[in-house]
C-alpha cells in the first residue's frame, strides 16, 4: 500500500523534466532569464506544510541533486541544499495540516524568495555572481515569486487532493 | 526548537554540502558512475519531451512567420548567390593553399590544424537560471564529445561542453562566462572579419545586466570599430578558428588605460534551440 507515495515521486519527477523541456518553450523568450519554474519545489512546499517538513526535506535533497547533476555547470549540491533546507525551515514554521488557500499561496511567495536568495547567497560566496542582491530580486526573484504564485494557485486544489490519500494512506499504515 | 542530535545532524550535513559545493566547483576531468546513470536516463526521459514540445511551439511560429516568408526568400536568393561566387573562389583559394603547406612541407600536425568535424546535436533540455544556464543535448563520450568543445548554433557561438557522460553532455553558455570563476569557459581570442591579422583581443566575460560580452585586452592602435563582425581566431587552440561571436557595440579605453575594451553584443540568442552543432577539433598537445 505505498501507492500514493509513488504516485507523489513520479509526479515530482515528471514535473522535473517539464519544468526543463515544456517550459522554456511555453514562457516568451524576453522573460526566459527571468523566470526560473521550479514546479518541484512548489509541490515540495505542499508536502512540506500538508504533510511533513521531515519528508519534504529529503525530497528537495534528492530532486535538488537530480537538477544539480544534470545542469552541472559550476557546482554541485547548490540546488539541492536550498531546496531541503529551505522547504525545512518553511516547514518548521508552517506546517498546518489545515492552512487555507491564502495561507498556502503566501507561503509559495515566502519560500520561492528564501529558495532564491539562499541559492544567491551560495553562488556569492564562491564569488560566482557580481551583480548586487538588490539587481537579482528585481531581475529573476520578483517575477519567478510571480509565476510561483500562479502555478500554486493551479496545483492548488489536486495537489491537495493528493496529499489528503497520502495522510490517510499512512494513517491506515500505521494503525495496521 | 532543535534538540542536539537534531542540530548535530544539521551541522555535519551543512559541512557536507560546503565540502561537495567546494570538490565539485574545481575543475574535473571525468563524472563518477552514479552522475553518468542518473544523467543519461534522465535524458532519455527528456528526449521523449522536448522534441515534440519543440515542434508545437515552432509550428505556431511559423504561422506567425508566415507574412515574412516573401522577403526572407528573396534574401535568401540573394545570399545563395553570393555564395555560389564565394565558393568558386574558395575552391582557387583552398587549392593553392595546400600546394603552398606542399611546398613549405607542413607537418601532419599543422595541416589538421584547422579541420573540424561538426556534427549536429539535438538538445534535451534548458535551465536559464542567471546563476546557473546550462542545456543538455544528446551527443555524449559515446559520440567522441570532449570537454570545453565548442557548441554553435546557425548564427554564432553558444558555449562550451562542460560536463560529458556517455550519451548526453551539458553545455554551458556563453553568459556564464565570468573571470572570478575558477571554473568558467577560458577566454576566447577573437579577431574581426576583415581584419584578421590587425585585430586582437580577448573576450573574457558576459555582463548578464546589460547582456553583452565584454571582450579586453585590445592593443592601442587597433582598427576595430563600432559595428565589426568578431569571429574567434583560433590563437590558443581551445576555440576552433572562426566561429561568429557578435557584433561590436561600442569600444573604449580599458581599465588601467593601456589596453582598449570593447562591447560585444552576442549573435547567438540565449533562448529555445532545437539543434545544436558541436565542433569537434582535433587532439592536440597543449
Amino acid at each position: 500500500m505505498k501507492m500514493r507515495r509513488s504516485i507523489l515521486i513520479l509526479l515530482l519527477f515528471l514535473l522535473s523534466i517539464l519544468e526543463t523541456t515544456i517550459l522554456p518553450w511555453i514562457i516568451p523568450d524576453a522573460w526566459q532569464t527571468r523566470i526560473v519554474p521550479n514546479l518541484v519545489f512548489i509541490v515540495i512546499l505542499f508536502v512540506t506544510v500538508y504533510h511533513h517538513r521531515h519528508t519534504a526535506l529529503v525530497l528537495g535533497l534528492t530532486f535538488g541533486m537530480l537538477h544539480d547533476v544534470i545542469f552541472y555547470g559550476r557546482i554541485l549540491g547548490a540546488h539541492s541544499f536550498t531546496m531541503g533546507l529551505s522547504a525545512y525551515l518553511i516547514g518548521l514554521v508552517f506546517q498546518i495540516p489545515r492552512a487555507p488557500l491564502p495561507m498556502m499561496l503566501s507561503v509559495v511567495l515566502l519560500g520561492s524568495l528564501l529558495a532564491d536568495s539562499m541559492l544567491f547567497g551560495i553562488y556569492n560566496v564562491f564569488n560566482l555572481n557580481q551583480q548586487p542582491y538588490s539587481w537579482a530580486i528585481m531581475y529573476h526573484m520578483l517575477p519567478t515569486m510571480l509565476f510561483h504564485f500562479a502555478m500554486a494557485l493551479l496545483l492548488y486544489v489536486p495537489l491537495r487532493r493528493q496529499l489528503e490519500y497520502l495522510k490517510k494512506e499512512t494513517l491506515k499504515e500505521d494503525n495496521a | 526548537m532543535f534538540n542536539n542530535k537534531r542540530l548535530f545532524i544539521l551541522l555535519i550535513t551543512l559541512v557536507m554540502f560546503i565540502v561537495l559545493m567546494g570538490f565539485s566547483l574545481g575543475p574535473r576531468k571525468a563524472l563518477t558512475w552514479p552522475e553518468n546513470f542518473l544523467r543519461d536516463t534522465t535524458g532519455f526521459v527528456q528526449n521523449l519531451f522536448y522534441k515534440p514540445a519543440g515542434y508545437i511551439a515552432g509550428f505556431f511560429e511559423d504561422i506567425g512567420n508566415l507574412k515574412d516568408l516573401a522577403q526572407e526568400n528573396e534574401r535568401l536568393k540573394i545570399l545563395a548567390a553570393q555564395y555560389a561566387r564565394d565558393k568558386a573562389q574558395y575552391n582557387f583559394i583552398e587549392s593553392e593553399n595546400v600546394r603552398l603547406e606542399k611546398l613549405n612541407k607542413f607537418t601532419k600536425a599543422q595541416e589538421n590544424m584547422y579541420k573540424y568535424e561538426y556534427h549536429v546535436a539535438q538538445v534535451l533540455g534548458i535551465t536559464t537560471e542567471p546563476g546557473n544556464s546550462t542545456l543538455v543535448i544528446n551527443l555524449g563520450s559515446k559520440d567522441g564529445v570532449k570537454l570545453n568543445m565548442s557548441v554553435i548554433s546557425d548564427k554564432g557561438l553558444v558555449g562550451v561542453v562542460s560536463q560529458v557522460s556517455n550519451f548526453t553532455s551539458t553545455v554551458k553558455l556563453m553568459t556564464m562566462m565570468d573571470v572570478n570563476d575558477p571554473n568558467s569557459q577560458p577566454a576566447i581570442a577573437a579577431t574581426a572579419i576583415e581584419k584578421v591579422n590587425s585585430t586582437f583581443g580577448m573576450i573574457e566575460r558576459y555582463d548578464p545586466e546589460t547582456k553583452k560580452l565584454i571582450m579586453n585586452r585590445i592593443p592601442p592602435g587597433d582598427p576595430i570599430k563600432p559595428g565589426d563582425e568578431i569571429i574567434s581566431s583560433g590563437i590558443g587552440g581551445l576555440y576552433p578558428r572562426g566561429l561568429v561571436i557578435g557584433k561590436v557595440d561600442s569600444v573604449d579605453v580599458g581599465e588601467f588605460g593601456l589596453t582598449s575594451s570593447a562591447v560585444i553584443t552576442p549573435a547567438a540568442e540565449f533562448e529555445d534551440w532545437k539543434e545544436l552543432i558541436v565542433v569537434y577539433t582535433e587532439e592536440r598537445v597543449e
